[in-house]
C-alpha cells in the first residue's frame, strides 16, 4: 500500500505560560510525537476523548495548526516546513469539512458564490467553466441545481453539510479531513451523509481522515482506526477487528463505555477511573498509566515502544503481548 | 422487564394527556406539540427519543408548566398525583419544582450559577429541603447548624461518587470538569428525594467514558430512591442500555411507545423502523438506511399523520386523518393506521 501522507514525529505545541519578559515556560502538548501513515484511498478514523488532540492533528496535517517539529510528507513531498507562499499549490489538494455546517458557510453568500470561491484557488480550471463546475458539484452531493441561488440558511443541517462537502470537493482534492462532520446531525441525516461520503470516496478515489468520538460510526465507515490519548496515538488497526479485539487497555475502555443500540446486547457499562490528563503536564512514561488497571512500575517510568503486528497496525503498550495472549481485553 | 409489568398495576406517577402547545413566531403559529400522551410509572426509566425539533424538551418543560409564554396556548392535562399541573398557579408549582420533580440539563456547567461557590448553592437547597435532617443531626451530635449542613452536603456529594468534597464545595462552576459538574447537579436534583427526575440530554455533551459513569450513577440512584426518570435523549444506544421503556417522538407526537426489548425487536411505526435502520451499532456492519425527506415545518405541518410525506406505506387515510393510538401488545402502543402495509417494509 502506498502512503499518501506520512507523518514522522509530528509535534504541535501551543504556548501556555509566559514569564513577564515573554519567555514561554510551559507548553500545551496537543500533538506529541505522532508517527503515522495514511494510505492512498483509505478512510482512516481518529477517535479519542475531547481534548486529546485529534482535531489539532487533523489541522496540523493540513498545515492549519503550527507544526512545532517533525515532518509531514504529502504525496512524496515534504510540506511540513514550507513557508506560506510555497504551500499554496498544495492547498487545493487537501480540504476539510467541519462539525457545524451552519457556522462554516458564509451567510451572506449564495451557494453558487460559495462554490465559486473555492474554485478561485484552482488555476487549472477556467473561470468560464466555474458555473458549470458548481452545478456538477451540487449534483455530486445529490442536490438540485436550482439550489445554487439560495442562501445557506434556507437549508437544513444535512443539506448544509452536503454543501460543505461539495465545496471541499470543488478543488479536486486527494485528501479530505472530516472533523466531527456528522456529530451535529440527527441519526437519520447522519446516515445519509455517511452513505454519501462512502460513495464519493469510491467514485473519486479520495483519501479520508475521519475524526470522531463515536466508535460505532468509525467502525461503520472507516477502513482503519487510530485511537488517540493525550496527544499520542496508542493503537491503530483495521476497523473491523479493532473494537472486537482491542490491543490497548484504553481502546477497551472506550469500547466498554459505549452504550450499544441493541437491548439484546445490554452490558454493564465499563467505567474508567480518573480524569483526562492535562496536556501541559502529561504523566511520565505511558500517559495512560494513572488510569490503567493493568499498569505496573515500568509504565510509570518508560514510554512504551511501538509493537507492530502487521503493516499499518500497531499498539503502544508495555504489556501488550501478555494481555494479547491471555485475551484479557477481548 | 419484571418491574414494568408490576408497575402496570400501580397508578402512574405522571400522566400526560393530549398535551398540545403552540408558539407564536414570525411565520405564524408553530404547533410544536400535537397531542402528547404518556404515563410515567414510579421507579421506571422512560426514554423519550426523537430527532432535533420533534418536541422532546418542550414536552418535559410544558408538562412542568415551566414555559410561561406557552401557558395561554397550553391544552390537555398533566396529572401529577391527582393534581393537574397545567391548571396550578405559580405558588403551588414552586412547591413541586425542584422538590418533587427535578430536572438536569445538557450543559451542566451552564446550569450552575457562576457567581456562587458550589457549596453556597448546595447549602441553600439543603436548608430549604432538609430542615428536619439538619435538626436531627444537630440534636444527635450537638453541632451548629452550619456544620450540620456541611456534613449533609459532604455526604450527598460522596453518594454520587465525588471525592475531595471540601475543595469542591469551595470551587466555582468553571473550576470543575463537565463530568464532575453533572454529578454535582445530580446530587442537587436528588437532594429532596423527588418522585420524578427529568434528564434532558443529560449526557450528550460528555465523553463516552464520563457518560458511562453518569448513566450508571443515574440508574443506581433512581433504583435506590425509587425515583422515576424521564430520560430525554437522541441516542438510541443510551435508551437501549439503561431504559425500561422507550417512547419515540416525531413532530410533536409520540408515535410509538413500548418496552425497550420490544421496540428494538418488533418496531411497528415506519418512523421507528427508519430510526433503527439509521443507527450504526458497534460490532455489526450493516448498510445504514436513511429516512427520505425532511422534518416537517411545524408552522405548516402536513395534514393527517405528520409522518406521511416521508412514509413509504402511506395510504389515503394517512393523508386525511390523524392516526389513533392502537394497542399492539400489553405495553406496546403505536400511532399508525397502516400496520399491515408497514409490516411488509
Amino acid at each position: 500500500m502506498e502512503a499518501l501522507i506520512h507523518l514522522k514525529e509530528v509535534k504541535t505545541y501551543f504556548p501556555h505560560e509566559k514569564t513577564a519578559l515573554g519567555k514561554i515556560v510551559s507548553w500545551v502538548k496537543a500533538v506529541d510525537n505522532v508517527t503515522l501513515d495514511i494510505f492512498r484511498g483509505e478512510c482512516l478514523g481518529l477517535v479519542g476523548e475531547s481534548g486529546c488532540g485529534k482535531s489539532t492533528l487533523g489541522r496540523t496535517i493540513l498545515r492549519l495548526a503550527p507544526l512545532s517539529s517533525g515532518s509531514i510528507i504529502f504525496g512524496g513531498e515534504e510540506i511540513g516546513h514550507l513557508p506560506f507562499k510555497a504551500l499554496q499549490p498544495y492547498r487545493p489538494r487537501m480540504q476539510m469539512v467541519f462539525q457545524d455546517p451552519r457556522a462554516s458557510l458564509n451567510p451572506r453568500m449564495k451557494i453558487v458564490e460559495i462554490l465559486k470561491e473555492a474554485l478561485h484557488i484552482c488555476p487549472q480550471i477556467d473561470k468560464r467553466e466555474h458555473f458549470e463546475r458548481a452545478t456538477q458539484l451540487l449534483d455530486m452531493v445529490d442536490m438540485r441545481p436550482e439550489y445554487l441561488f439560495r442562501y445557506p440558511h434556507e437549508f437544513s443541517g444535512g443539506q448544509q453539510q452536503r454543501i460543505c462537502i461539495a465545496r471541499a470537493l470543488a478543488t479536486q482534492p486527494d485528501f479530505l479531513v472530516f472533523d466531527e462532520a456528522t456529530s451535529a446531525l440527527d441519526v437519520s441525516v447522519q446516515a445519509q451523509i455517511i452513505n454519501l461520503m462512502a460513495m464519493l470516496r469510491g467514485k473519486l478515489g479520495l483519501t479520508y481522515l475521519f475524526i470522531s468520538h463515536d466508535l460505532s460510526i468509525l467502525e461503520q465507515v472507516c477502513t482503519r482506526v487510530a485511537v488517540m490519548y493525550a496527544g499520542d496515538i496508542v493503537e491503530i488497526r483495521d476497523a473491523a477487528s479493532l473494537f472486537k479485539t482491542p490491543g490497548h487497555p484504553y481502546t477497551k475502555a472506550l469500547r466498554d463505555a459505549l452504550p450499544i443500540a441493541d437491548p439484546a446486547r445490554r452490558h454493564e457499562l465499563g467505567t474508567l477511573q480518573g480524569e483526562v490528563p492535562k496536556l501541559t503536564h502529561p504523566p511520565p512514561g505511558c500517559k495512560f498509566h494513572p488510569r490503567c488497571s493493568y499498569a505496573t512500575d515500568i509504565c510509570a517510568e518508560q514510554q512504551p515502544a511501538v509493537a507492530f503486528s502487521e503493516p499499518g497496525s500497531w499498539v503502544r503498550c508495555h504489556h501488550h503481548e501478555e494481555l494479547w495472549k491471555k485475551r484479557v481485553l477481548h | 422487564m419484571q418491574m414494568t409489568k408490576e408497575a402496570k398495576k400501580i397508578e402512574p406517577i405522571l400522566r400526560v394527556q393530549d398535551l398540545k402547545v403552540s408558539f407564536n413566531s414570525a411565520r405564524g403559529r408553530v404547533k410544536v406539540l400535537e397531542g402528547v400522551d404518556f404515563e410515567l410509572y414510579p421507579g421506571e426509566i422512560l426514554a423519550l427519543v426523537g430527532e432535533t425539533g420533534c418536541g422532546k424538551s418542550v414536552t418535559a418543560k410544558t408538562a412542568l408548566n415551566l414555559i410561561p409564554q406557552a401557558r395561554p396556548y397550553l391544552r390537555g392535562h398533566v396529572y401529577f398525583q391527582g393534581q393537574d399541573l397545567t391548571a396550578l398557579p405559580n405558588q403551588a408549582l414552586v412547591s413541586i419544582w425542584g422538590k418533587r420533580i427535578s430536572m438536569i440539563f445538557q450543559n451542566p456547567q451552564a446550569s450552575i450559577n457562576p457567581v456562587f461557590t458550589l457549596g453556597e448553592q448546595m447549602f441553600r437547597l439543603i436548608k430549604m429541603f432538609l430542615p428536619e435532617e439538619i435538626k436531627s443531626i444537630q440534636q444527635q451530635s450537638g453541632i451548629g447548624a452550619k456544620t450540620a449542613v456541611r456534613q449533609i452536603a459532604t455526604e450527598k456529594l460522596k453518594e454520587v461518587g465525588l471525592m475531595e468534597t471540601e475543595r469542591l464545595l469551595n470551587s466555582y462552576a468553571f473550576e470543575i470538569s463537565g463530568g464532575m459538574a453533572q454529578r454535582y447537579k445530580i446530587a442537587l436534583a436528588l437532594l429532596s428525594s423527588p418522585e420524578i427526575l427529568i434528564a434532558d440530554e443529560a449526557t450528550s455533551s460528555l465523553d463516552v467514558t464520563v457518560q458511562a459513569h453518569i448513566l450508571k450513577l443515574l440508574k443506581k440512584m433512581c433504583r435506590l430512591k425509587g425515583t422515576a426518570i424521564l430520560f430525554i435523549t437522541h441516542d438510541l444506544g443510551i435508551a437501549a442500555q439503561i431504559c425500561d421503556r422507550i417512547a419515540v417522538m416525531y413532530a410533536g407526537r409520540i408515535v410509538e411507545i413500548a418496552e425497550t426489548a420490544e421496540i428494538f425487536v418488533n418496531p411497528l411505526h415506519p418512523y421507528t423502523k427508519g430510526l433503527l435502520g439509521a443507527v450504526p451499532q458497534l460490532g455489526m456492519q450493516k448498510q445504514l438506511t436513511s429516512i427520505p425527506g425532511l422534518i416537517p415545518d411545524l408552522s405548516n405541518p402536513p395534514e393527517g399523520c405528520r409522518f406521511h410525506p416521508r412514509c413509504e406505506s402511506a395510504g389515503d387515510l394517512c393523508r386525511r386523518e390523524k392516526p389513533a393510538y392502537r394497542y399492539a401488545g400489553a405495553s406496546h402502543t403505536v400511532a399508525c393506521d397502516g400496520p399491515k402495509r408497514s409490516d411488509s417494509l
